[in-house]
């Protein structure tokens, strides 16, 4: 890995697990100063502790929160010059079984919640001069997922969100742009699949929708992160690219 | 651009890399360590602009991209001199140019010229490669181009080949996926090339107008997308179609 990201500051959301953290930790191996911001206080210990990064808590939910931890961030790397917004939550339920608590809270982290970060983050991206913001979608976002209406609608429109966005902040130099993953090894992914047999036959099942036949590695993910945030993505902008073993062909 | 060896060892192939976009492809991937094959109508342009050190590294074959026995002959030169091929960048394509016209007034024998040069020559040279691949894996990339997505007017053949380039990645990406085999297309916007400076300055300045990034891209910005879709990073990825436009499109 070279310097590709050095000098660069960067925030990632969920950036205490999964693709999260294998996102900042090419960030981290390119050089760049990087924050971790995550729900979950024990993986945001070990990630700081490992790997040295500003670590802070985070619920993207709540604005008042999202907009002091984004400062935070901001103020200890001195700057912010690029975003991924990492965190997400995943939600299987019939249309019958779905309750609006469910439904609203799958709504606020997955779309509502990377609006927030960009929101608190638009103003140090722009006083760095310009930067990127890399959304982390989903192929459900591309493609249907039987019995996860909510996930793929919050994917779907983060998606437009992030396209949309590209468009607004354009003249201030920061590119917006979208990652598509398919099934890949997190505690997310694990969180869906069932114990012994079953979780056999369901990870068959998975396998089985991509061309490549397999689960993505995290870091698999972050190569395509990693890769529209550096400057050999400088034309980029207003993308959304799948990452998924050939699933969506989008 | 940050310097790397990702390409070390590496064979590629990039057809029509004399010139413009596939000229800035071959360029990277040489400056990146590759074995670099080029097979064009003339290979000067892309001769002139490269780092001494990578000119060792490049085959440039002069030869005819629409010709099935060009085609062939290339392919055995490149895999007996330089061994078995990593990376096939199928660059080559051009639109009718001069002689593209109206729909309602446009040629066959145009189509034809336009067909193969875009698609035909992507599906013979990836059929020369792919046995091999099949056999130790792999990278394809193809050229598509905005002109596809959009449906430019005027240009109805050339949109036709590149959006059959489209369908082309994807059959290929799910048939050569098992022998790990990732096909890709990226499609370039306006991009600063000789055709491209042929363009009258009002239809220019329109583009740039409908660009959010503000600018004409440059052969470079479409030679980092392919670099990245051609290295190890992006194994992960196929059967995607990848705009490169500033921004121009969002779809």
């Amino acid at each position: 890995m070279t310097a590709a990201f050095a000098g660069r500051r960067i925030l990632v959301t969920g950036g205490a697990k999964g693709i999260g953290k294998a996102a900042a930790l090419r960030f981290l191996a390119g050089g760049a100063k990087v924050a971790c911001l995550d729900m979950d206080e024990v993986a945001l210990a070990d990630v700081s502790a490992a790997h040295g990064v500003v670590a802070l808590k985070v619920d993207v939910t709540d604005t008042q929160v999202t907009d002091a931890t984004v400062a935070e961030a901001a103020a200890q790397m001195g700057g912010l010059d690029g975003v991924v917004n990492s965190a997400g939550v995943d939600l299987e339920s019939s249309l019958e079984a779905m309750t609006d608590a469910a439904w609203e809270r799958l709504i606020a982290v997955n779309l509502t919640g990377p609006m927030k970060v960009c929101r608190a983050a638009a103003p140090f991206l722009k006083q760095a001069g310009g930067g990127t913001i890399v959304n982390v979608s989903s192929g459900a976002g591309l493609q249907p997922l039987k019995f996860r209406s909510a996930y793929s609608a919050s994917k779907a429109g983060l998606q437009m969100f992030s396209k949309a966005l590209a468009l607004e902040l354009a003249e201030a130099g920061i590119r917006v742009n979208v990652v598509c993953p398919g099934a890949v090894e997190t505690p997310l992914f694990r969180s869906s699949i069932a114990e012994g047999e079953e979780g056999r036959a369901q990870l068959d099942a998975v396998r089985a929708r991509y061309a490549l036949a397999r689960i993505a590695d995290p870091d698999e993910i972050a190569a395509g992160i990693a890769w529209l945030t550096s400057a050999d993505a400088s034309y980029v902008t207003g993308v959304a690219l799948a990452v998924d073993g050939g699933r969506t062909f989008h | 651009m940050v310097q790397t060896d990702r390409f070390k060892d590496k064979v590629a192939i990039v057809t029509g890399g004399g010139d413009g976009i596939g000229a800035g492809i071959a360029a990277r991937l040489l400056a990146e360590g590759a074995t670099v094959a080029v097979l064009d109508l003339d290979a000067g342009p892309l001769r002139a602009g490269l780092a001494a050190d990578t000119v060792p590294r490049l085959l440039a074959v002069e030869g005819d991209c629409t010709d099935l026995a060009t085609l062939e002959q290339f392919h055995a030169r490149v895999v007996g001199e330089l061994g078995p091929v990593d990376v096939l960048v199928n660059n080559v394509g051009q639109s009718g140019r001069g002689r593209s016209a109206p729909f309602h007034e446009s040629s066959e024998e145009v189509w034809r010229f336009v067909l193969e040069i875009s698609l035909f020559t992507a599906m013979r040279m990836s059929r020369l490669i792919a046995p091999a691949m099949r056999e130790r894996g792999g990278r394809i990339v193809n050229m598509s181009s905005d002109a596809a997505f959009v449906g430019d007017t005027g240009l109805v053949d050339y949109a036709s080949a590149k959006m059959g380039l489209i369908g082309f990645t994807r059959s290929l990406a799910r048939e050569l996926a098992p022998f790990g085999v990732t096909v890709n297309a990226v499609a370039p916007g306006a991009i600063r090339t000789r055709a491209h400076d042929t363009m009258p300055k009002e239809v220019i300045d329109r583009i740039k107008a409908s660009t959010p990034a503000g600018i004409v891209g440059e052969p470079e910005d479409v030679a980092a997308a392919v670099a990245f879709l051609a290295s190890d990073e992006a194994r992960f990825i196929t059967g995607q179609s990848l705009l490169i436009d500033g921004g121009r499109w969002m779809i």
